[in-house]
């Protein structure tokens, strides 16, 4: 039997069975969506090695479990138990989510919110308020479908929706924690949208954590709309326990002057897999994207960034830095592509790497395609170990080695995190970060002292 | 305070120091001076505890105690200090938390309680202005950008900060221009002390015209070939190294 067929199978069986259960039955262009969705998934299956863009991620660590959504809540929660996951003191906003599912009752009342914005569960909206979905829903991820997007449409069920009304500023940010909890083969498909009118400024984070160490698997889409002149800063932190398997979707749209400021930092789990899709459409748009992996021993963290410039003047920055532990394996993949139309676009792609330990490895792909001749487009990758001459400077001054080594590493991380505006999130980085090497034998070029 | 006995190094198996000995006494200022190549940066380097040395005979005693036997860091723990010729940046970490970090390192060893981020800062601050370093460049990572004199005074502080029992000062004069090397043997001169020694590797007479030693030593081929005062300095300014060989040849 062909080993690729089986999970299709058993996916298609997921969703006939999650179907009645599943929102926005009688809204006809969601079915159509979903319809679609599940066609490209039974056509297509997952992806092989065979493919370019997954030449060096197996997804046997995907596959190899029977995940499936839980119908039935989890017991309470605290709110003492979600203290520990506070990122930003000054967020207006809180939604929680547990093991996919919207937790308004633990979800911050937006009292402070301006009018013109709405937040929620989109469970909720599509029930209430379809109409505001209806041309949203799918509009920047349908017509790049890929297994995990078309999974996570056919199974669509709740996530995070913000939608700001033109001109309007939201000054705090909003912080969305999805926290999985102790059920085992527990995966889900959380799908956010988060739309931002003309003129409209915001900064949201999206936390994703676990409760315990039960493996979960979850399989997020988040699509971001924003309209001309509009600003986001969208903070992305994958922290979820040491046996998680995570694929996380971002697919952005542009409008004209708009200005989308990421930062994507993946700590966490066994097998993780993060991509950013962006087109560049709308001229005068700027794409910042910064961003943090960290694969621990016998543990795979894979970024992949596509941006794609269509339009003239057009700027996308885009800053990679990833540490490899023990026998971690990390994969970096970032194209930009520069349409033939495409002219005046400033775009520029680094990826540094530093491996810890002999039995590191990454494999990192930076890829320019330029089919304009009046460009202004760079790329640069590094892949390395600790400098002996830094490490000997800091013990020179009295600090351990195994000290000295953790604030090399913290350094090397710190230099794509300052720039991010979301207060709180720089510190809990750098403290998970600081776990995670504590946790691990930090050694100099592979060898013991 | 040191007492170096017949020292013998390697590098990549070729020889670099063969039998140097050396005693340095309480609040001491010895120069070491010497051409190109004669081993005294190696000798500073040895002494910290460098990596890439292999000491393949004699030994050195800091304040009695075996200092080869001690980790690199359990020596800058103990009272040694090396400021280098070429201090080197850490991007992204930064100076504030290193600085803290090695001070408590030192403290603890000493039997001091950690100083908590007030004091800290104040202490740094005073220190700074000790050395007249920018207490902007503070806020940056560790010698980040920073231009040469601005490392040279980076590492002053840090002897100010650590207050060491012996300090090497690896070619501190080289690279600065007139004002900066002023500034930096001020900085040097106000951690003299009767309890503080220090060793001055330097290749020009001129930071002895600001930093007054003691003894002036000479190094060549691996090894002291003679020992004077300041005025040793004075003729090799006008001489040069070759008289020595000379000397050698005769003797």
């Amino acid at each position: 039997m062909n080993a690729v067929l089986e999970p299709v199978e058993r996916y298609r069986a997921l969703v006939d069975a999650a179907a009645p259960l599943l929102p926005g039955a009688h809204l006809d262009w969601l079915v159509a969506q979903r319809t679609e969705a599940l066609e490209h998934f039974v056509q297509t299956g997952f992806p092989s090695r065979k493919q370019e863009a997954w030449r060096y991620t197996g997804l046997e660590r995907v596959l190899e479990e029977s995940w499936a959504p839980q119908a039935e809540s989890v017991g309470t929660l605290k709110e003492a138990d979600l203290a520990r996951f506070r990122l930003s003191e000054d967020a207006c906003v809180r939604l929680l989510f547990v093991n996919g599912r919207w937790m308004p009752e633990l979800s911050s009342a937006a009292t402070e919110v301006p009018v013109g914005v709405q937040v929620g569960g989109l469970r909720a909206a599509l029930e209430e308020q379809p109409e505001q979905l209806v041309h949203r829903l799918g509009l920047a991820a349908r017509s790049r479908q890929s297994s995990f997007t078309a999974l996570n449409t056919a199974l669509l069920d709740d996530g995070a929706w913000l939608q700001v009304s033109a001109n309007t500023r939201l000054e705090a940010p909003i912080e969305i924690l999805y926290l999985t909890v102790g059920q085992e083969r527990t995966a889900i498909h959380p799908r956010n949208l988060l739309v931002l009118e003309e003129g409209a400024q915001a900064t949201v984070i999206e936390h994703y954590a676990s409760l315990d160490a039960t493996p979960c698997f979850t399989n997020s889409l988040s699509e971001v709309l924003l309209g001309a002149g509009a600003r986001l800063e969208h903070a992305r932190l994958q922290d979820e326990s040491a046996g998680a398997r995570h694929m996380g979707n971002v697919f952005i749209e542009q409008g004209e002057r708009s200005y989308y400021r990421g930062i994507s930092v993946n700590l966490g789990g066994l097998w993780s897999r993060c991509e950013y899709h962006n087109r560049l459409q709308h001229t005068g748009a700027r794409c910042d994207l910064d961003g943090l992996y960290v694969a621990g021993d016998r543990r795979l963290s894979d970024v992949h960034l596509e941006i794609e410039h269509g339009v003239p003047g057009c700027d996308s920055r885009q800053r990679f830095k990833g540490i490899v532990l023990g026998r971690g394996r990390a994969v970096f993949d970032g194209l930009i592509r520069v349409q033939p139309d495409a002219q005046k676009t400033d775009a520029h792609l680094s990826n540094d790497n530093l491996l810890l330990s002999r039995d590191a490895e990454v494999d990192t792909k930076p890829q320019l395609e330029i089919y304009a001749d009046d460009v202004k487009c760079s790329h640069g990758t590094t892949v390395g170990q600790l400098e002996p001459a830094q490490v000997f400077y800091l013990r020179s001054r009295g600090i351990a080695a195994g000290v000295a080594r953790r604030m090399l590493c913290l350094g090397f991380a710190t230099e794509v995190l300052q720039d991010c505006s979301v207060t709180g999130f720089t510190e809990r980085v750098q403290r998970r970060l600081q776990e995670h090497l504590e946790d691990t034998v930090v050694t100099l070029n592979g060898k013991e002292e | 305070m040191l007492k170096v006995t017949d020292l013998q190094v390697t590098v990549d198996d070729q020889p670099i120091l063969k039998g140097l000995d050396l005693q340095v006494g309480r609040g001491e200022i010895h120069a070491i001076m010497g051409p190109n190549g004669s081993g005294k940066s190696s000798f500073a380097h040895v002494l910290a505890g460098r990596e890439g040395y292999t000491v393949t005979g004699g030994e050195v005693l800091f304040d009695g105690e075996d200092l080869l036997a001690l980790d690199v860091e359990q020596r800058a723990r103990k009272g040694m200090f090396l400021a280098l010729q070429y201090p080197v940046e850490l991007p992204g970490v930064s100076t504030m938390v290193f600085l803290r970090e090695s001070l408590n390192a030192v403290r603890a060893e000493r039997g001091e309680p950690a100083l908590d981020a007030a004091s800290f800062i104040k202490l740094l601050r005073e220190k700074a202005r000790l050395v007249e370093l920018n207490p902007e460049l503070l806020k940056r990572a560790v010698n980040t950008g920073f231009s040469g004199g601005e490392k040279k005074r980076s590492e002053i502080l840090q002897m100010a900060l650590l207050e060491p029992k012996l300090a090497v000062l690896d070619e501190t004069d080289s690279g600065l221009d007139i004002d900066a090397l002023r500034i930096v043997a001020d900085g040097v001169n106000a951690l003299r002390s009767p309890d503080r020694s220090m060793i001055l590797v330097t290749h020009y007479q001129r930071l002895l015209d600001y930093i007054e030693p003691d003894f002036v030593h000479v190094l060549s081929g691996g090894r002291i070939v003679r020992t004077g005062d300041k005025s040793l300095a004075l003729e090799l300014e006008r001489r040069g190294y070759a008289w020595l060989d000379e000397g050698e040849a005769a003797a």
